[in-house]
């Protein structure tokens, strides 16, 4: 046990460790160019960097930065380069002694991981025969600093959903050594402490507002329960707290009632069911006519409708997921008439758009846009209301849309607009001007009439993008929002049908929104059409790149096998279509029914 | 022409017309904001007690008192800050439509509208606590984002607030990552 040795081992270890990150992969099928225009391609499509390329064989092999630069790699796989599908693999990463250590580390945590239970058990370390004998915990201070590499390792291994911890015998005098544990599950709900020589308050300071929703804590024989503050202390550091070495402190019902909101957020509301479908039409037919060509909208305001735009430049906090901090509202402020900011009375009425030519001028003023209801219809909320004052309804529409193309009209240059000499004067720069993704909350006040709907009042909110507060964690959600299947393809089996352009008929009907130009997409990415049968998990769809999503729908279509199928054979195969198809016609006959689309 | 209105957009009250659209906002983030059960009877009067529609987080209610009834014993204390406000007159309903933004926050320190907190305490150890706590102060968290819509009646820029809300649909459309409260 040469404690002091080790410290240096470790430094050493850490410095192989990240040279050790990098990943050897293989390249098959390149052979109709050379290595060099391989790499530059490569480079070029995937954005991977493959480094010390050799040729063994058939195969190319190189390095990779990361673990993570592998699976993307690999994600490409099927990719057309010189006539042929190239096929990549990850090679043996774990060579040398010092992966060894990774390994034996990650082993160790996945001899010490009860699934079942959901627990991590990191308690008596020292004591562990394995790491003993590798010399890896043999001191406290080794320890400590072995702690946030076991940490780094934890976060790594997605299959280890941890919600209790034990570290309890570690002959731990404060947690400086184990702060990390906060970053790696910070929704921990119970730890345990037990067993350690922690005395004082300071150090558990490092937790305040981490582990929010850590439940239980067990700190028994540590010196620190004796202090006459101990428990309003405990309380006072971890929020939701509700029982301390197995006594209850707070009531949970209670604590549950006071941080949660008692009515969960929806994504959708209509107050009836038919307002649900034609709303959707609407919306849809709409954004896709904004997206493309604005003055197909025109039809659908008089002479008394009115549009206007309301800028919220107000910052969301830098804790909300993907929140633009730099937002650029530079072609919405001079039409902005947020009554809240804007305190020239003149201006108040001067943005107001009242019949047809004035609110196309407003339109035009406008970026050019992209929404994504189709192919992201999770991250849109929408509520439908009734409007029985004028035999309308009224349509809430809150989401997101991508700037694609600055305005047609430069709304500066209007005569209506103000004094460009006074308003630029200092510090106006173009970075105003940067186009950018938005989000956005915008008002339809509807009313039907017997050829179809007019637009009587129409109001749109600006604001800096966010990701949405009812959009739920990607394991939790559930791929069947209403606007995905009311604009679905119908149809079964066949090649994929072109989409139809909706919103011909519906109770509201909306044929003045016809586009001129039928072959208008309504799915306008580079995303390949999935026939309506090959229904893939969101998850495993997200994984995949549009080549190999083509693919899949390729070999489905041919085969009528069910998406499972359809996906084994295409991994089996390397997702190479000629292999797959070859593999398809050896195996049909001993293939089960259930194979099939049923 | 259309089925909506024959009437023309007046602009003769223009000039105070935003302020008063602007205050009434305000005032109603004020009442949602207000921690004083006595005071909840003046914010139902702003709603019209027939036909009221009220959505919050597109969830429907029922009635509007059910919906103060939750915001007064089932949410913590709120601070409301307006980021934007928009509105039109729709010609000849006598109503106009408001498009507002504000921010939210909610008073993190683990007490509910009445002071109460969730700690189970040895008796003795609480009161004494208590005689050296400052009374009641919130703990704000970080701001939620809202989008609210209103439908009012026109007579709101007479300055007649009596029942002049007729729907109300209040939406959160950001939360951020590091608030105790929980909204899905």
């Amino acid at each position: 046990m040469s404690g002091y040795h080790n410290v240096n081992s470790i430094n050493a270890l850490a410095q192989q460790q990240s040279q050790q990150n990098r990943v050897k992969v293989g390249v098959r099928n390149w052979q109709n160019a050379t290595v060099q225009d391989l790499m530059n391609f490569l480079s070029r499509n995937t954005r991977i960097a493959i480094t010390g390329a050799t040729v063994e064989g058939p195969l190319v092999t190189g390095f990779v930065q990361s673990r993570a630069d592998a699976d993307a790699l690999m994600k490409w796989n099927g990719i057309r380069f010189a006539g042929n599908n190239l096929k990549f693999e990850i090679l043996d990463d774990a060579n040398g002694a010092t992966s060894n250590t990774i390994l034996l580390l990650k082993n160790f945590l996945y001899r010490r991981y009860n699934a079942q239970t959901k627990m991590l058990d990191l308690g008596n370390l020292h004591a562990d025969p394995d790491l003993v004998q590798k010399g890896l915990f043999s001191s406290i201070s080794t320890q400590s600093k072995m702690f946030p590499a076991l940490m780094k390792l934890a976060s790594k291994e997605p299959q280890l959903v941890v919600e209790s911890v034990n570290l309890s015998d570690n002959n731990l005098k404060d947690v400086s050594g184990v702060t990390t544990l906060a970053q790696t599950f910070p929704r921990l709900k119970n730890l345990c402490l037990a067993n350690n020589q922690i005395s004082r308050f300071r150090t558990l300071e490092v937790w305040k507002n981490k582990f929010k929703d850590l439940r239980e804590l067990l700190m028994t024989n540590n010196p620190i329960t004796n202090d006459k503050l101990y428990r309003s202390e405990m309380l006072r550091l971890f929020p939701k707290l509700v029982i301390l070495d197995n006594v209850v402190v707070r009531d949970e019902q209670k604590l549950n009632s006071i941080y949660s909101l008692p009515v969960k957020l929806q994504q959708f509301f209509f107050e009836s069911n038919d307002l649900g479908s034609s709303s959707t039409d609407f919306v849809t037919n709409f954004l896709n006519c904004w997206d493309s060509d604005r003055t197909q909208l025109l039809p659908l305001y008089t002479p008394q409708s009115q549009f206007s735009i309301s800028v919220d430049s107000s910052m969301p906090p830098s804790s909300v997921p993907d929140s633009d901090q730099n937002p650029s509202f530079g072609y919405y402020l001079s039409l902005s008439r947020n009554v809240s900011k804007v305190s020239s009375e003149k201006s108040i009425q001067q943005r107001l758009s009242v019949g047809p030519e004035p609110i196309l001028n407003s339109f035009k003023s406008l970026p050019k846009t992209k929404h994504h209801l189709q192919d992201r219809p999770d991250e849109y909320c929408m509520e439908v209301l009734s409007f029985p004052q004028i035999s309308g309804f009224i349509i809430t529409l809150h989401g997101f849309f991508e700037e694609t193309e600055k305005p047609e009209l430069d709304a500066l240059s209007k005569p209506t607009g103000t004094t460009r000499s006074r308003r630029f004067n200092h510090g106006h720069n173009t970075s105003n001007n940067r186009l950018s993704k938005k989000s956005f909350d915008r008002t339809w006040v509807i009313v039907p009439t017997g050829a179809g709907v007019i637009v009587a009042s129409d109001l749109m909110t600006i604001r800096p993008y966010t990701s949405a507060a009812w959009v739920t964690p990607p394991h939790q959600s559930i791929p069947n929002a209403p606007i995905a299947s009311s604009t679905s393809l119908t149809g079964s089996g066949g090649s994929p049908v072109p989409p139809p352009v909706a919103g011909s008929t519906g109770p509201i009907g909306v044929p003045v929104l016809q586009p001129s130009n039928p072959a208008m997409p309504l799915n306008g990415t580079p995303v390949p059409q999935l026939a309506p049968t090959l229904q893939l998990p969101p998850d495993v769809q997200s994984n995949l790149n549009p080549i190999q999503l083509e693919l899949l729908n390729k070999l489905h279509l041919q085969t009528k096998l069910n998406a499972e199928f359809t996906y084994m054979l295409a991994e089996q195969s390397g997702w190479t279509y000629d292999v797959a198809m070859e593999g398809f016609q050896r195996s049909v006959n001993n293939l089960p029914r259930e194979a099939f689309i049923q | 022409m259309s089925r909506y209105g024959g009437g023309n957009i007046s602009n003769a009250s223009g000039g105070n017309r935003s302020q008063i659209a602007e205050l009434f906002v305000k005032k109603i983030l004020a009442h949602l904001d207000d921690t004083d059960p006595q005071k909840l009877n003046q914010f139902l009067n702003l709603f019209n007690s027939n036909n009221c529609k009220v959505v919050f987080n597109a969830t429907p209610f029922a009635q509007l008192p059910l919906f103060l009834q939750m915001w007064q014993n089932q949410i913590v204390q709120t601070q409301h800050a307006l980021t934007a406000v928009d509105y039109h007159v729709i010609p000849g309903s006598q109503t106009v439509i408001f498009n507002v933004n504000c921010k939210v926050r909610f008073d993190e320190s683990g007490k509910d509208k009445m002071g109460q907190d969730a700690t189970v305490s040895p008796g003795e150890q609480k009161l004494q606590h208590q005689k050296h706590r400052p009374a009641n102060r919130p703990l704000w968290g970080t701001y939620f984002g809202v989008s609210l819509q209103l439908v009012v009646e026109e007579r709101l820029f007479s300055n007649d607030m009596n029942g002049v809300i007729l729907a109300f649909n209040y939406n959160m459309i950001y939360k951020p990552d590091d608030s105790l409260i929980t909204v899905n």
